[in-house]
């Protein structure tokens, strides 16, 4: 239960600094920030999945976590810790072919990689997890 | 590997989440394994095995041994 309270408090967390950040006027017309903050909603998203579906658990008086989630976590973390070596050496690639500053490229890796485990996560999710 | 689950849940009239309960898994686990999608844990494969009170092999059989025994 602990999980999931932590859960919805650094999502709303996170969509408050979202929305002061947009009523500040970063997102006017501004196509690369707007992308940005469509990611950062859709990753907001997932973590409000997962904490709804504990709640469900919860009052189903099931486990929030059993052996097969977090297997599936554990192979969408080590799936996605490989995928996102091959994205930081995409976004060198890259750094000295665009006009993007330090920092921005910083921030677009991080939210790649957030973007590559929820990825990874959908794909062992729907594979499943089998040991043969 | 394949499993009997569903058909001793059916004989048992259980549901997917009364037998997850039983157990102490989620019921989407469940799911998995009716589904063929995951391979329980030793410890799990016995407590379902141990709930419908048959061994471990008359419940989860390896596809070498479901092709050679169809009748069970």
């Amino acid at each position: 239960m602990k999980k999931t309270i932590v859960s919805f408090i650094i999502s709303a967390l996170v969509l408050a600094s979202l929305a002061l950040w947009a009523l500040k006027g970063h997102l006017a017309g501004n196509a690369k920030e707007i992308v940005m903050a469509g990611i950062v909603l859709v990753l907001v998203g997932f973590a409000v999945y997962l904490g709804v579906s504990r709640l469900h658990s919860h009052q189903r008086q099931e486990p929030a976590e059993d052996e097969l989630s977090k297997k599936i976590m554990t192979r969408a973390s080590s799936l996605a810790y490989y995928v996102s070596i091959y994205l930081w050496l995409f976004v060198m690639y890259i750094s000295d072919k665009t006009t993007l500053e330090a920092h921005s490229l910083v921030g677009a890796g991080i939210l790649g990689m957030a973007v590559v485990f929820l990825l990874c996560w959908i794909g062992v999710k729907a594979a499943g997890v089998k040991n043969d | 590997m394949t499993n009997r689950i569903k058909e001793l849940r059916a004989k048992e009239d259980l549901s997917q989440l009364e037998l997850a309960q039983l157990v102490g898994v989620r019921r989407e686990t469940i799911v998995f394994l009716e589904k063929g999608r995951y391979n329980p844990s030793l410890r799990l494969a016995h407590d379902i095995a141990k709930h419908f009170g048959l061994p471990i092999e008359q419940v989860f059989l390896f596809d070498d041994e479901a092709a050679s025994k169809p009748s069970e």
